[in-house]
Parts: structure tokens; C-alpha cells; sequence
């Protein structure tokens, strides 16, 4: 069913005729398309595109290479580099990784291998992770914001499991704040993304609460440094275990009076949850009866922990709690962005996403309904989205890029995830990559 | 009935609607106690000397009086388990195998007043007595559809002239003692794995968790299982020794510890006059398990692997680890996050969702545990209270390896670290150790993932993931060494412990001519 169809008989809710956005979908769609590098609608940015292909093939040597990446910051020498890597590639049903063990296998060859390796690595880590703290960051940021570009900084970690590494990320929060703040050239630029998983160890699936007090202190400080520096704090979604509390904690500290002018916050609307219409109808009726000078924000995403949820939800026996159906997802997406579109200006609306089509879909929507810039942004990721960025950016709509920041160990984590999700056979990006055609990509899902 | 096994769906308690309903359940449980646990020993319903089981998380509490057995209520109830050998072992394995199915439903339909039960009882947190109703139920299923395919008997050579078959049969009547850590679960397994061969049980639960018991063999016999075929006795030492005593037990499965194993076996095996059979004995008895931490893993992971071995359900699991053989590259890092870790433990009630560890059993388990943290200098303490047998989470590091905290089975919230040369040193030490259950791996190396594999003499080995929780089907759960007598419950092997094999092979040549 398309997202715009009715069901037959049923008197349309509003006097106005349903819209049709299929065509002012394709038109900025295949106008976003052109602006961006030929042949393919989106490129991988700086990724190597053969890279990607090779890996999209070949899922043995993909993994392989993945878990390379992932070990790579627990290695201590180069010897113990290329014992790992040519591990992996020893295991891998791959004739690519076969012969590569020719080269991996040779003693002489050890530390070169382990150098190139590592700066492999290296290479691929800077492409998403814009610098090790908010200084080392800071050019990489301005840089964009001087091309019209906003920025979200994502500060990577280590898993928090104890109340110092709680007070450590926190007190990064409260640096990286103020760092931006003193290169900041206009009010609202500066922007924060924050993990409440990384706030406190006491989030627990079953006692939401735990969580919640745990991360109360140090959120609620964050959101006064955020306030005095008139800084955006925006609450980042984790896995669905802890979503209860996350959402919690944030509007009950954003329903305090102390909050009410400032700072600019928001949260994190999961598009492949099943049951993320009914999280929505919490945060809009949330947003309409707690007035603030600052809209709310309310980024919507498709969700970074499918993998996470269905095989939990497997080995627990339990209904999954996403989509499974990638078209379903879309068409939630779709049908999200227009609830979020018609709640402006009450609430203001990120759509966080690399799929032309729903970006083209949230635009044409917006455009239709008289819904600008102040009211609606795009977000992508560093380093995955680049090109969609750009165009967004050549088209006069407002842009964001999330960007994470990190030392190599603690991003580890995030770059595998981003580049499981790069080279995913169902990723819109592979298929762009592939050479999918435009028209395809914009077809109603 | 099913054809393929899975396990029982967990309860998804991470919904707050689901934990309002076990709230609910666990409010109606506490209007109806304390229960009564008879002993049922036929169709006869037999009181006797009344002791309770109390709630270890408020000891106040009383869930259940139960009536103790004696040694003449072991001979009543295993001469009526010679009558319900008969009628049980005739019936045709369909029968049996459907009406362990049925019971598995009845559990079912009682999921969390079950679960209830078990975090009052025997203090364990609610999703640990959840898992342990769903084990139970896993335990019926996976033995009833077992059995079946066990009834096919199996292939053997055939010549011309000549017709062989093999076919089991059952061994005779089993005792069974229970542990009470898994009150639901163990029992509902050793009693299910004899119940789907033809064998009557008489069950001696363990003194702690009797109501647990109770529940298992009430839907049993709802099921269709005769009242002769499956005694409850209540009770502690008497019922037990007489249990293992009596000529007419053919089959003893048992789980609990190491001395009592041994002390079953050695009883087992001594003939009595009148005795024509030699007694098996299937034990599952404990474990002083080690986690080995690489310097290439991953200490994101290896923190909350270590804290859910170690502590959960106070560490009162066969399974839990008690032991981290750490690399000396990660050890200083590690031990820090750890430390730290552990004072975000909090130590409450089992009904608290907000528990993470809970009380031990009993004052005696308490006394017992605070004797071995009173034996060194801990490296770091979490908290205690002293309104139920709560005992703090502790962490040693650094003692010497003939220490009893690194020798002894503590079965407590206590957890060493030891700092290793290389994962081959921490191999020799697991070696060194006389218990062989389950242990552990934290590693990123293919090869080394290998080698320990082989090397290890445990019988569950995890890798890069806590040591606890095994699931009926998955995990085949025992060990070797002191650890028990091998056989892996929940596993395909496991009910071959319960038959004996007949081979029957016919001449079918007459006159010359095969007919």
C-alpha cells in the first residue's frame, strides 16, 4: 500500500484533496541526483568505492576484514597485527583472502603488512571520525559551517561501566560544549549529540529507573552547561532495551522550569521500530503540553541496531521489535516524517537519513505543506553521506552532519557498524554505489 | 505435538506491561502463602514433621510448610513406584512423551505465578525464575520429542538369514535429588529425562524450595503421569540417603555438591543382599570455573561477561564463574574497570527489578561465604544489608593459587582475579584445578579461540560471552572431572543414560531358505 493511499470508502481527514507527491518526489530526487558525482546517485565519499565493491561480493573476505578492524586497537605489535589479520583471512571462504595469505603468512613480511594495515585502518577511521577531541576537531567543523554546513559532535567511548568513566564522558560533553562555543560565529550552531547509555552504568532493561536516576545529575548538567553557552543538546536513541529510559529522563528534565528557555533540545524518533507511531504520539503530546522557547527536536532515523534487536529478539524467543520488511520500514519513515512535518512548528524535525527517496519525500512533503528551513533539516553522517550532503546543501535546504569524535580504540566500534551498514547487500547506499538506477531509487517503497 | 524443538519464548520483561503483570502475579502468590507441600506418595497425600522454606530475601516470610519424609516414607513410596513401574513403562512412548508435552503446557499457562514462586522461595531475580520456568518447560518438551526418536531404536548391520534389531528399555525405578538453585528447571529435567524412557521417579527436592517441586510434579500428574509412577518427598538428609540405600533404585540422578555426589556413589555401589542390578548414578556436581581474558579481547565486553558470571543470581550457579585468568597486557586495565563496575551493583530483593544481586540461599550458605571473604583481603566490595542472607559482591585479585578462594567451590557473589602470562599459562592452571565444568574465553584470535577449544578440559566452553545460561538444545549442559559423570543434560545424549539396550536378533533361514 502506498503511503498515500486511502482505504476505499473513507472520507479523506481533511477538506483538502490527498496530495500527490510522487512527482515533486522524483523532480527533487533526480535534481539531488545530478548534483551529485556521476554515475552513481550517491557516491561512498571518500571510502574506496572499489573497496566496497570488492566487499559487497565477497562476505568472507567482508567479515574477515571486519573483524580485522575491529581487533586492530587491542593489538600491541606489528607482529601481533599481522598474526590477526592473517588469521582471519586464513578462515575466509574467500579466493581474494586465500591469496593475500601468500603475503600475510611471510615472516619478512610481518611489519610492513602490520604498518599498511594499520594505516589502512587508520585511513578508513578518519574518514568518519573527525578528530580525536573537540580541539583536534575544531577546523574539520568550522570548515563546514563556513559552507553553510550545520554539525551535531558525537563524542565516542568505551562502554561506560562505572559512576568515573560516567563523570569522564560527561566532563568531555561539558568541554567539547565549550570548545565549539568559543568558535562558534552565530547563536544555535553549536551541537551536541549525547549518549545516555554512556552517562551512567546503571541502565538496566528491566528497572528503567535505575537508569534514569543514574543519568539524571549528569544530564541535567549538561543541559545547564548547554543552556549557558546556548549550546543544542540533543539525546541520542540506543538500543531498544533502553528506550523506556531514555526517553524518560529526557522530557522529565526537559519538563522542568528551569528548562523551559533553553537549552535547545531534542531526541530520537527509531523509524524501524514497530511501534514507533505510538512513541511518537508520546513525544508530540509531550511537546504540545510543555511550552519552551526552543522547539523541540525530534530527529527521525531509521535505526543503527537492527542487527542487535534480531538476533536478541531470536535467542530471547521474543517478536522482533523492528520491521523486518525493509519496505514496511520505509513506509513508516514516510508516514513519521509526514506526522512530524504537520507538528511543526511546535516541534521542529531532523530527518536523519541517505535514502534519496525519503529525503526527497520529506522535502516534497515539507514543500507542500509550506514548511521551511527553520522548521526542518536534513542530517547525514560524516563520511557516509558527504555527496548527499552537498547537494542538500546546493538545493537552499538546511543540512546538518553528525559527526563523531574519538580516539581510534573508542570509534572502533562505531566504524565497524558503519561500515557493516556501507556494505550491506539491502544498504541504500550499496545500491546507489552499485549504479542503481535513479528512478528506481525513487520509487514509492 | 511439536517436531522441532525451540526453547520456550523468555519472558520480555524489558516492557513495562510485562513486569506489571509479574508484579501481579507475585501479589497474589503472597496472599496464598504459605503453601502447603505434603508428601504424595501414591495416591495417598502424607503429612508428616512440617518445615518451612522461607524467603531468603525476608527470611520472616514463609512460602511453604512441607512435611519431611523418613526413611519408611522412602520404602512406602518407592514399593508404590514398583507398582507405577508397570503401568508407566507399558504405556507406549507416544503416551508418555504426549502427557510430558501436556504438563510442559500446564507450566505454561502458570508462567509467572511459577516465576513468582521461584524468586520467593529460592531468592532468585525475576529474570532468572523466569528462565528457570522456561527451562522447565524446555526440559518436558525436549525429553518428550527425545524419547520418540530414542523409540525408533537404532540401525544395525543385517545380514541374510538374519534379523537384528536394538530397541531401549527402561533401566527402573530412579531417584532423584534435587538441587534448589534451579528449583523448577533441574527437577523438572531429571524427572522428565526418567519420566519420557518409562521410568517411575520418586523425587527428594531439595529442603530449600519444596513448593518449587511441588509444581513441577502437580502438573506432571494433571498431565496424565499415575500417582504411583511419581512420588514427591519432601524432606532433607533422611529421605535422600534412604533414597540412594534402597535395593529397588535402579537409577540415581542427582545435582548438588561434590561430597554429597561422592558420598551418593560410594553408597550406590555398595551391593545390598537381595540386590540384583548394579545402580547407576548420574550426578551433576558443581564446578570452580575460570574466565580467561586474552589481551586481545575486547574489555567492553569482558566487564559485563565477568559481573554476569560472577554475580548473577549471587553466584549460586553450577556454571558461575569464580575465576579470571587475566593477560598481563589488559590485567591493570581490566581490574580497574572492574572495581569500578562492581559498586554499581546493587544488592537487594529478588522481587526488585532493580536487583542485581540478590541473597543467598540460607544463613548456612551465608556463614559459609562471609568465611571465605573474611579469609583475605578483598581488592574491592560492593554492598550488603542485613535484612535477608545477603552477602556483599567481592573481587580478590592477587592471592596465591593454593588459596582456598582460588581452590574451593564458594558458590557466592565472590570473584578472583589472577594475573597470567599468556592464555597457555592460563590454560595450565584451569588444568591444574579438579573440577571441569563449564569455563571461559575472551579472545579475537581464530587460532587461539582453537586452541583453547581443544586444550580445555571443561564441558561447556563459552567464548567471548558470559559462562551461564545454558539453554536446553543449545547448550548441552555438564562436565567431567569432579565436576559430575558427564552426561550433558538437555543435550541428544541425555536419555541414554535412562534405558538399557536390548538387541534382539532372529535366525530367519528354515529349511535353507531365508523366509
Amino acid at each position: 500500500m502506498a503511503p498515500n493511499a486511502r482505504i476505499p470508502g473513507m472520507a479523506a481527514p481533511t477538506q483538502e484533496r490527498p496530495l500527490d507527491l510522487e512527482r515533486p518526489i522524483r523532480e527533487i530526487g533526480t535534481d539531488l541526483a545530478a548534483r551529485m558525482p556521476r554515475p552513481r546517485a550517491v557516491s561512498t565519499a571518500r571510502v574506496e568505492r572499489r573497496m566496497t565493491e570488492l566487499l559487497m561480493k565477497d562476505p568472507a573476505l567482508r567479515a574477515a576484514l571486519f573483524r580485522f578492524v575491529d581487533v586492530r586497537p587491542a593489538c600491541s605489535s606489528p607482529a601481533d597485527v599481522t598474526r590477526h589479520l592473517h588469521e582471519f583471512l586464513v578462515d575466509a571462504e574467500s579466493k581474494t583472502a586465500r591469496r593475500a595469505t601468500g603475503i600475510t603468512g611471510r615472516p619478512l613480511a610481518q611489519r610492513p603488512i602490520a604498518v599498511a594495515a594499520a594505516a589502512g585502518v587508520k585511513r578508513m577511521a578518519q574518514q568518519f571520525i573527525i578528530g580525536e577531541d573537540a580541539r583536534d576537531a575544531l577546523p574539520e567543523i568550522t570548515k563546514l559551517w563556513r559552507n553553510g554546513v550545520e554539525t551535531t559532535v558525537d563524542l565516542l567511548g568505551e562502554a561506560t561501566v562505572s559512576e568515573t568513566e560516567a563523570d569522564t564522558y560527561m566532563r568531555r560533553c561539558e568541554e567539547t560544549l565549550r570548545a565549539l562555543a568559543s568558535a562558534a560565529t552565530k547563536p544555535g550552531q553549536v551541537n551536541l549529540s549525547v549518549k545516555v547509555s554512556a552517562l551512567t552504568p546503571l541502565l538496566r532493561p528491566t528497572a528503567p529507573e535505575r537508569g534514569i536516576e543514574g543519568a539524571r545529575p549528569r544530564l541535567e548538567r549538561l543541559l545547564r552547561v548547554a543552556k549557558e553557552v546556548g549550546a543544542h543538546l540533543h539525546v541520542d536513541m540506543e538500543s531498544f532495551d533502553t528506550r523506556e529510559a531514555i526517553t524518560a529522563l529526557t522530557l522529565d528534565l526537559l519538563s522542568k522550569p528551569e528548562f523551559a528557555d533553553g537549552p535547545s533540545a531534542g531526541i530520537v524518533l527509531q523509524a524501524y521500530l514497530v511501534d514507533s507511531p505510538e512513541h511518537l504520539d508520546e513525544l508530540l503530546h509531550w511537546a504540545q503540553s510543555t511550552p519552551r522557547t526552543h522547539p523541540f527536536v525530534i530527529r527521525l532515523v531509521k535505526g543503527a541496531y537492527w542487527d542487535h534487536e534480531v538476533v536478541q529478539a531470536a535467542q530471547m524467543g521474543w517478536a522482533p521489535p523492528v520491521f523486518t520488511d525493509r519496505h514496511e520500514c520505509d513506509r513508516n519513515f514516510e508516514a513519521l516524517t509526514k506526522r512530524l512535518i504537520d507538528a511543526t512548528p511546535t516541534v521542529k524535525v531532523a530527518i536523519a537519513s541517505h535514502n534519496l527517496r525519503s529525503i526527497s519525500h520529506a522535502a516534497a512533503y515539507a514543500d507542500a505543506r509550506g514548511v521551511g528551513n527553520e522548521d526542518l533539516e536534513f542530517q547525514i553522517l560524516r563520511g557516509l553521506g558527504d555527496d548527499t550532503q552537498a547537494a542538500i546543501a546546493a538545493t537552499g535546504r538546511q543540512v546538518r552532519a553528525y559527526c563523531p569524535v574519538g580516539d581510534l580504540v573508542a570509534g572502533m566500534a562505531y566504524l565497524v557498524r558503519r561500515l557493516l551498514e556501507n556494505t550491506a547487500n539491502d544498504s541504500f547506499l550499496a545500491a546507489a554505489a552499485s549504479g542503481t538506477d535513479t528512478a528506481e531509487l525513487l520509487e514509492a517503497p | 505435538m511439536n517436531t522441532t524443538f525451540r526453547n520456550e519464548p523468555l519472558l520480555e520483561l524489558r516492557r513495562g506491561p510485562v513486569r506489571n503483570e509479574a508484579l501481579q502475579a507475585l501479589a497474589a502468590l503472597d496472599a496464598r502463602l504459605p503453601l502447603e507441600v505434603p508428601m504424595l506418595i501414591g495416591d495417598d497425600v502424607v503429612t508428616g514433621q512440617v518445615f518451612a522454606s522461607v524467603d531468603p530475601s525476608n527470611p520472616t516470610t514463609v512460602v511453604a510448610n512441607a512435611h519431611a519424609a523418613t526413611a519408611a516414607h522412602v520404602h512406602d513410596a518407592i514399593t508404590a513406584a514398583e507398582r507405577g513401574q508397570q503401568v508407566w513403562s507399558k504405556r507406549p512412548t507416544t503416551e508418555r512423551a504426549a502427557a510430558l508435552s501436556r504438563a510442559a503446557g500446564i507450566l505454561r499457562s502458570r508462567r509467572f505465578e511459577l516465576a513468582a514462586l521461584a524468586v520467593r522461595e529460592a531468592g532468585k531475580p525475576w529474570a532468572e525464575a523466569d528462565g528457570d520456568v522456561a527451562e522447565a518447560i524446555d526440559f518436558l518438551e525436549y525429553y518428550a520429542q527425545n524419547a520418540l526418536v530414542l523409540d525408533a531404536g537404532r540401525p544395525l548391520v543385517q545380514m541374510p538369514g538374519e534379523r537384528n534389531s536394538m530397541r531401549y528399555v527402561p533401566r527402573g525405578v530412579t531417584g532423584v535429588i534435587a538441587p534448589w538453585n534451579f528449583p523448577l528447571a533441574i527437577a523438572a529435567g531429571m524427572v522428565s529425562a526418567a519420566l519420557a524412557t518409562g521410568n517411575a521417579v520418586v523425587l527428594k527436592p531439595a529442603e530449600q524450595a519444596p513448593a518449587c517441586a511441588k509444581a513441577v510434579v502437580d502438573a506432571l500428574h494433571a498431565a496424565g503421569v499415575p500417582h504411583d509412577a511419581l512420588a514427591l518427598l519432601p524432606g532433607g538428609d533422611e529421605p535422600g540417603k534412604a533414597l540412594v540405600a534402597d535395593p529397588r533404585i535402579h537409577t540415581i540422578v542427582f545435582t548438588g555438591s561434590v561430597a554429597a555426589g561422592l558420598n551418593i556413589l560410594q553408597t550406590a555401589h555398595t551391593m545390598v543382599p537381595g540386590q540384583r542390578h548394579v545402580k547407576k548414578v548420574i550426578a551433576e556436581m558443581g564446578g570452580k570455573n575460570a574466565i580467561i581474558v586474552d589481551s586481545d579481547a575486547d574489555l567492553d565486553d569482558v566487564v559485563p561477561g565477568l559481573l554476569k558470571s560472577a554475580f548473577g543470581f549471587a553466584g549460586q550457579k553450577c556454571s558461575a564463574a569464580s575465576r579470571a585468568l587475566i593477560h598481563r597486557a589488559v590485567a591493570d586495565e581490566l581490574t580497574e574497570r572492574l572495581a569500578g563496575a562492581l559498586s554499581t551493583l546493587r544488592v537487594g530483593p529478588a522481587a526488585d527489578f532493580g536487583t542485581d544481586v540478590p541473597p543467598v540461599i540460607d544463613i548456612a550458605a551465608q556463614q559459609r561465604i562471609e568465611g571465605y571473604i573474611d579469609s583475605a583481603a578483598p581488592l574491592a566490595q560492593g554492598d550488603t544489608r542485613d535484612d535477608g542472607f545477603y552477602v556483599p559482591p567481592t573481587l580478590f585479585a592477587g592471592l596465591p593459587t593454593d588459596h582456598k578462594i582460588i581452590q574451593e567451590e564458594i558458590f557466592g557473589p565472590v570473584l578472583s582475579l589472577e594475573t597470567v602470562d599468556s592464555v597457555e599459562h592460563a590454560c595450565e592452571l584451569v588444568d591444574a584445578g579438579g573440577f571441569a565444568l563449564t569455563g571461559g574465553l575472551f579472545s579475537r584470535s581464530p587460532r587461539t579461540i582453537e586452541h583453547v577449544s581443544e586444550r580445555t578440559p571443561v564441558g561447556n566452553l563459552y567464548i567471548n560471552r558470559e559462562i551461564t545460561g545454558a539453554m536446553v538444545g543449545r547448550q548441552p549442559f555438564g562436565g567431567g572431572r569432579l565436576s559430575g559423570t558427564g552426561p550433558k543434560a538437555g543435550g541428544p545424549d541425555y536419555l541414554l543414560q535412562f534405558v538399557e539396550a536390548r538387541a534382539v536378533t532372529e535366525n530367519t533361514v528354515r529349511h535353507g531358505l531365508v523366509v
